[in-house]
């Protein structure tokens, strides 16, 4: 995948997801940050820090993303989220408006 | 992380607002034959359905999730509100909230508690809904077995704004005492209490900041709006129902002049009390529906001048002293529905050229008297069933270009006249049900192919009426059941796909056929083939009628059992079925 097409996802801990824009932009939050006139400094160079997300969490979190992606082009499957990271994926999930 | 405030109170306010409740209701609801629709189903529709082509948000996920595991969490104080907010909002809609695990939501500092008509709340759900605190705006408590002294816990919500107890029978004087300190509140709903008097109204009289009160159906209440005189911040009172209210109760309102919403519909209110509501210049919505007024109360209306909804159908009104009506210029809705008036009243409707709807039913007016409507250019909505209006009568009506919905149910009209209607391009709802109507009828109105709500319940419909149909491809609403309808006519009816409510009842030669070809309508969600051939063996087609709520096969080869097991292994929406 060409660079431009991507963008960066950094955990709490640091460390980085490599995701396609389109897949990334399923979340609302990070739509916004990436397409409003002027844009944030951070994702001018494609890249998104969440101090307050877990590796764990964003993790699961790109997955969403590539489940959605296929869920919206005809494939329905389940997403399986494990009962000891629900609440946790929750308050994430409400931050990225996902 | 905040997270978005999902906060969506007000939703459900407007819901029940001002231009809902006695009258002038502007939900969906049409025909007699499906009123039950304005007023079941209340409840969001969260569709959590697999297969619906919706994606759906890792939030929903979560939830569901949540919602599967409920048992294995101990508390949600740790989370955001606006999270557990949304927890405790499915399970509810769900059914999955119980005593116990709303032991989880102790101190989640939540603002909304929608229980009403949730099954099982009484008493000892109150410490927990009072663990809420300061945070708790409005709460819900309607149908409940919440008694006197569970409104106790509410006392130290200080901040609570709305509070529901409509059809809480063990709820009375006492328990209004507990509440009488709540000054914050705007909204206070008590409908159908037997137990409230006069005396435990006087704790109303502290809930300075009230903007609406509901007592409708609380007959043990005269005497006590008195506690009521200085709440001036009251925009909207309803009384209706209580059959206690007399004049007398009306002094006490003459001062609420924030007033913009009274309903006092059957009370006991005659024209004298009326005249205590003069001062009530922001009165924009008044029904007196079933009261005994007579047509002098116009004195004191037309002082009115705010007033824009006004509903006096089944009163003491005659022709005499109607000429008064040509006063109330800013009317938008008027209802004269079940008087006795004639033709010699609607002279004095000419004027009224703000009207955006105005009901007649069974009211003795005729041909004649619609040519004073010719000038009432904003109406859309018109009335007319039981009356003598007959095809004369309709050309009247042509002109009438923003019409949306007529009704002529049960009046004399003919086939020959229906061409009248047929240049009313903005109809949406026709009411035809008048057994004189036949298919030619309905060929001169394929034009209207605007047309929602088609209501042809009594007239003589015949297969090959059913042709004119194709031009409908908007209908949502249709009702057939004049009896000459056979399988072959269905066919012309199974691709109006936005369908939701189908009456094809009394047509006893439909057969399971019938029920293969209408399989396709799966935006159904009220369907009634009584009085057929219907048999449990076709009632496989109608498996894919997901959205199905209401199902009725009376007189038919089916079982309760049959429907029964439909509704378990595939239609988990059914919520009426008969016969059942």
């Amino acid at each position: 995948m060409r660079k431009e097409d991507t963008v960066k996802l950094i955990s709490a801990e640091g460390f980085e997801f490599v995701v396609h824009k389109d897949a990334a932009m399923v979340s609302q939050t990070i739509r916004n940050m990436l397409t409003s006139p002027g844009s944030f400094a951070e994702t001018q160079h494609g890249e998104v820090t969440f101090p307050e997300i877990s590796t764990t969490i964003l993790e699961k979190i790109c997955k969403y993303f590539y489940w959605n992606l296929e869920f919206a082009s005809g494939k329905e499957t389940e997403f399986h989220i494990e009962p000891e990271l629900t609440l946790e994926l929750m308050m994430a999930a409400n931050y990225l408006h996902t | 992380m905040g997270g978005a405030c999902s906060r969506k109170r007000d939703q459900r306010e407007e819901e029940d607002n001002l231009n809902g409740g006695g009258g002038v209701s502007r939900r969906y609801c049409k025909s007699g034959s499906s009123k039950w629709l304005a007023t079941s189903f209340t409840r969001p529709a969260v569709d959590f359905q697999p297969g619906n082509g919706k994606c759906p948000s890792l939030l929903d996920l979560c939830i569901r999730k949540i919602r599967e595991d409920i048992d294995k969490y101990d508390t949600f104080s740790m989370l955001p509100r606006d999270i557990s907010q949304q927890i405790f909002n499915e399970l509810v809609y769900s059914r999955c909230l119980t005593e116990v695990t709303l032991e989880a939501f102790r101190d989640c500092a939540l603002q909304d508690l929608y229980l009403g008509e949730y099954p099982g709340v009484n008493d000892s759900w109150m410490d927990v809904v009072s663990s809420q605190g300061s945070s708790l705006l409005s709460v819900d408590l309607s149908f409940s077995d919440v008694t006197d002294s569970g409104l106790i816990h509410l006392k130290d919500c200080t901040n609570l704004q709305a509070l529901n107890f409509n059809y809480c029978d063990q709820i009375s004087d006492h328990g209004l005492d507990h509440i009488s300190g709540l000054s914050n509140l705007t909204s206070l709903s008590f409908r159908r209490n037997n137990a409230i008097t006069a005396q435990g109204m006087s704790a109303f009289a502290g809930l300075v900041n009230l903007v609406k009160l509901d007592l409708e159906r609380c007959p043990w209440i005269h005497g006590g709006l008195v506690y009521l005189k200085d709440l001036t911040r009251l925009e909207s009172l309803n009384i209706s129902w209580c059959n206690c209210i007399t004049d007398a109760d009306m002094k006490p309102l003459s001062g609420l002049t924030n007033l913009k919403g009274l309903q006092i519909s059957c009370s006991k209110v005659t024209d004298c009390g009326i005249s205590y509501l003069k001062g009530l210049h922001n009165l924009s919505l008044l029904n007196l529906e079933g009261c005994p007024v007579t047509a002098a109360c116009l004195d004191s209306l037309s002082a009115l001048t705010a007033l824009q909804y006004l509903n006096l159908s089944r009163c003491c009104l005659t022709d005499n002293g109607c000429d008064k009506f040509s006063r109330l210029v800013k009317l938008k809705v008027l209802n004269l529905a079940f008087n006795d008036i004639t033709d010699a009243c609607l002279v004095h409707l000419k004027g009224l050229t703000n009207l955006e709807s105005l009901n007649l039913d069974s009211c003795r007016i005729g041909d004649e008297g619609l040519v004073n409507l010719t000038g009432l250019q904003q109406l859309k909505c018109l009335e007319l069933s039981d009356t003598e209006v007959g095809s004369n009568g309709l050309r009247h009506l042509s002109g009438l270009v923003n019409l949306e919905s007529i009704n002529l149910s049960f009046t004399v009209i003919t086939d020959s006249g229906l061409r009248k209607l047929s240049g009313l391009s903005s109809l949406k709802s026709l009411n035809l049900d008048a057994r004189q109507i036949t298919d030619s009828g309905l060929a001169t109105l394929t034009s209207l192919t605007g047309l929602q709500h088609l209501d042809l319940f009594g007239a003589r419909i015949t297969d090959s009426g059913t042709n004119y149909l194709r031009n409908f491809k908007n209908l949502r609403s249709l009702e057939i059941c004049g009896g000459g309808l056979t399988d072959s006519g269905v066919k012309n009816i199974r691709d109006l796909s936005s369908l939701t409510l189908l009456n094809l009842s009394q047509n006893c030669n439909l057969t399971d056929k019938t029920l293969e070809m209408i399989s396709g309508l799966t935006g159904l969600v009220s369907l009634n083939v009584s009085n057929s051939r219907i048999s449990s063996s076709g009632l496989r087609h109608l498996r894919t009628l997901k959205n199905l709520k209401s199902l009725t096969l009376e007189s038919c080869k089916v079982s309760a059992n049959d429907i029964k097991n439909l509704q378990s292994n595939h239609l988990p929406n059914l919520v009426s079925v008969r016969p059942e």
